[in-house]
């Protein structure tokens, strides 16, 4: 009996040792939170981007050595379905990257992020940054964002293949299609795109959209303001995307390649534009880099504003992160001068202060900014300008319609139908 | 008589040849992706953006993998794997070999109940329990820990192991137990000094494939920890997918480099590798 009794409590003890750490773990790791640990997640998944994103945090910790940054990289599209478990935890992260506008401010009307108007004004951002980043970053004129680097879309091309052929880049229409005629007739194929990852094809509805509508209208339909079965929006579907595809513009199986395989046909001098963001450069083999220039894509109407795709990422708090002063201080340091002189550098993106040093840029960042400032309107894309099922239903109307040309009524008349459901 | 002994032996020699060439053909075919891996991660971004995967490599570079240790992190998933996996291993092996030997050797009320718990258990799928154990863990405090993610591979292969031990251990003669408790022996001591030197076998083969399992476990670090400094090698290589541009020379140089302790494992014990894939399955 008594030895029955050791047993039981020699069992209990190596039953309870594991569990031991547990009892203990919890409210160290606690403690230790509150101090001076600030935990950053990134969505800067991309080999470059994330080159930077570490030497950024690792500078702030040079500068802050009291302060331990716990940053983890999270592949982007995980990041974007994490993000909600991520702002509603009881113990969120930090700081989060995000993109600005839209996507921001369905997080910020339900009261997940953190106001950070004080943080603006202690900056000087109100000066340093433009209406348009400023509102970019604000919803309902408070802002919660802010924003540091962003990109401009175009097209792409291969200069060497425009020269042997004796082309120029095209400013209008009519200049346009007889570009794409003249290399269609030398055996070129106009056009490269991959729409396997569907997002490609939103980058042609949006310029084409903005052109012949102008971006106010575009943002409006974004805004689930506008029908889709909207002549307006029909007539670029059948009188301008339409011509193009089945004229042969495009190179043939689009759908069959992602962007990145899209991009041999380019540096095989088979295809010779490609209409994309400017992240093609860290894609684009180095060998070919030199010979790829781009242009803003041509006016349709001189009558109407021109619009631009220029999406635009940043930083966020959450509103219940526990640490909000050292948070602010991170992101005060992500969003100054030397932050983002150093992303635009190593990166090739531009930043968003307006007081960069533009001697340090390179010729094409140059050339992105004379672009994205001649424009009258800033669009951040499809994806990103409309509601979130909007876009997944619409990136695939616009693929189906790729393969159906003659269905753009009916394809318009169902992309309807999602619109009032999802915006009701 | 002699030219049918020569039939015999040409027959024997073509049935040989078809083994032979079956193997190989067999063989290429799991080795593909190994190779495919092996290639991609010696190769640069830019010759798989102009010429593709399925291509031979124009230069040989390991860049790849220095690039996989430093940038790809691949100097702290490692370790972190290491943490999670070992002392996991430990504390599933020690609690279930206590569980086992209770139910083999002792008959108590409940007993057969209580062994059938273990093996229900064991028959769950994972998917099911997802949702109630990220619940659980994130209201116990252990959501992003080390110490969630070994309590959840200890208990979740507390089932299969305990199934295993136990016909393992009641294959051993009970008399020899009862003689040492004769000469006084305690039962914990038993336990120790005699039963565990006796199972030895089976428990190596065990460990071998529980090293294994949790080694490679992707989902249950994908759910249960969030920050990137705590990630095992899975789900950290699975971070390095990017936006637009994914280096997959990278992937495949870690994932080459993850795979290398398993392989270890495996060269060392494989003898009771083999004999852990039909543990259990005669009593």
């Amino acid at each position: 009996m008594k030895r029955n009794r050791k047993l039981v409590m020699a069992a209990l003890t190596l039953l309870l040792l594991p569990a031991a750490p547990f009892l203990f773990a919890g409210g160290q790791q606690e403690v230790e939170d509150e101090k001076n640990v600030i935990v950053y997640n990134s969505f800067l998944s991309d080999p470059d981007a994330r080159v930077v994103d570490e030497a950024l945090v690792e500078m702030y910790q040079d500068r802050n050595p009291h302060v331990t940054v716990v940053h983890s990289i999270v592949a982007h599209e995980t990041y974007k379905d994490a993000l909600p478990a991520y702002l509603r935890a009881e113990n969120p992260p930090d700081v989060l990257t995000w993109m600005a506008g839209e996507t921001m401010r369905f997080y910020a009307e339900r009261d997940l992020l953190l106001d950070l108007t004080d943080l603006w004004a202690d900056e000087s951002w109100d000066e340093d940054y433009t209406e348009g980043f400023r509102e970019l970053s604000s919803y309902e004129g408070v802002p919660y964002f802010v924003p540091t680097n962003y990109y401009w879309w175009a097209v792409y091309y291969q200069k060497s293949v425009f020269e042997e052929h004796g082309l120029e880049p095209p400013e209008t229409w009519d200049e346009f299609l007889e570009v794409c005629e003249t290399l269609k007739a030398n055996g070129v194929t106009p056009f490269t795109i991959g729409t396997r990852g569907r997002w490609t094809a939103g980058g042609w509805f949006d310029i084409l959209n903005m052109r012949v509508n102008g971006p106010e209208f575009h943002m409006s339909l974004m805004d689930g303001n506008e029908s889709y079965n909207d002549p307006r929006v029909l007539d670029v579907f059948e009188n301008y995307w339409r011509p193009l595809i089945d004229n042969g513009y495009f190179i043939d199986d689009a759908a069959a390649y992602s962007w990145s395989e899209a991009i041999p046909f380019m540096t095989s001098g088979e295809a010779a534009m490609f209409l994309m963001g400017d992240f093609i450069r860290d894609a684009y083999p180095a060998e070919y880099e030199d010979d790829l220039g781009f242009f803003q894509f041509p006016i349709i109407d001189p009558n109407i504003p021109v619009g631009i795709d220029a999406p635009t990422d940043g930083f966020m708090i959450p509103a219940n992160t526990r640490n909000p002063e050292l948070a602010k201080d991170f992101v005060a340091f992500m969003g100054s001068l030397e932050a983002q002189e150093y992303m635009a550098q190593e990166l090739g993106r531009l930043g968003t202060h307006s007081k960069i040093d533009r001697s340090i840029l390179t010729e094409s960042q140059i050339q992105g900014i004379e672009l994205v400032e001649s424009a009258d309107v800033v669009a951040q894309f499809y994806g990103r300008d409309t509601h979130d099922e909007m876009q997944d239903r619409g990136y695939d109307a616009f693929v189906e319609f790729w393969e159906n040309t003659g269905d753009a009524q009916r394809i318009l008349d169902r992309l309807e139908e999602d619109r009032v459901r999802i915006f009701q | 008589m002699p030219d049918y002994r020569s039939r015999r032996k040409v027959r024997k020699k073509i049935v040989s040849w078809i083994v032979f060439f079956t193997v190989l053909l067999v063989t290429t075919v799991w080795l593909t992706p190994i190779l495919v891996a092996l290639f991609t991660s010696v190769r640069d971004y830019d010759d798989i953006i102009l010429r593709g995967f399925f291509a031979l490599p124009e230069e040989v570079s390991f860049d790849s993998y220095f690039a996989a240790w430093r940038q790809g992190r691949m100097r702290q998933y490692l370790p972190n794997s290491f943490l999670i996996t070992l002392p996991a291993l430990g504390a599933t092996l020690l609690l279930s070999s206590l569980s086992a030997y209770a139910i083999s050797r002792f008959r108590f009320p409940g007993r057969r109940p209580i062994y059938y718990m273990f093996i229900f258990g064991m028959m769950l799928p994972l998917q099911i329990l997802m949702i109630p154990v990220f619940g659980l863990s994130n209201a116990m405090g252990l959501y992003d820990t080390y110490i969630g993610l070994i309590a959840i591979h200890t208990a979740f292969f507390l089932g299969f192991n305990t199934f295993v031990l136990k016909n393992y251990m009641s294959t051993v003669p009970p008399q020899i137990f009862d003689s040492a408790h004769i000469d006084g022996c305690s039962e914990l001591r038993i336990w120790w000094q005699i039963m565990l030197p006796l199972t030895l076998p089976a428990f190596a083969a065990l460990a071998t494939l529980l090293f294994t399992w949790i080694f490679n476990d992707y989902l249950w670090a994908l759910i249960l920890v969030r920050t990137g400094d705590k990630m095992p090698v899975t789900t950290g290589l699975a971070s390095l997918q990017g936006e637009f541009v994914t280096d997959w020379t990278v992937i495949m140089a870690g994932s080459l480099v993850g795979t290398i302790p398993t392989l270890m494992v495996f060269v060392f014990l494989q003898r009771y590798f083999i004999e852990g894939l039909t543990l259990g399955a005669n009593k």
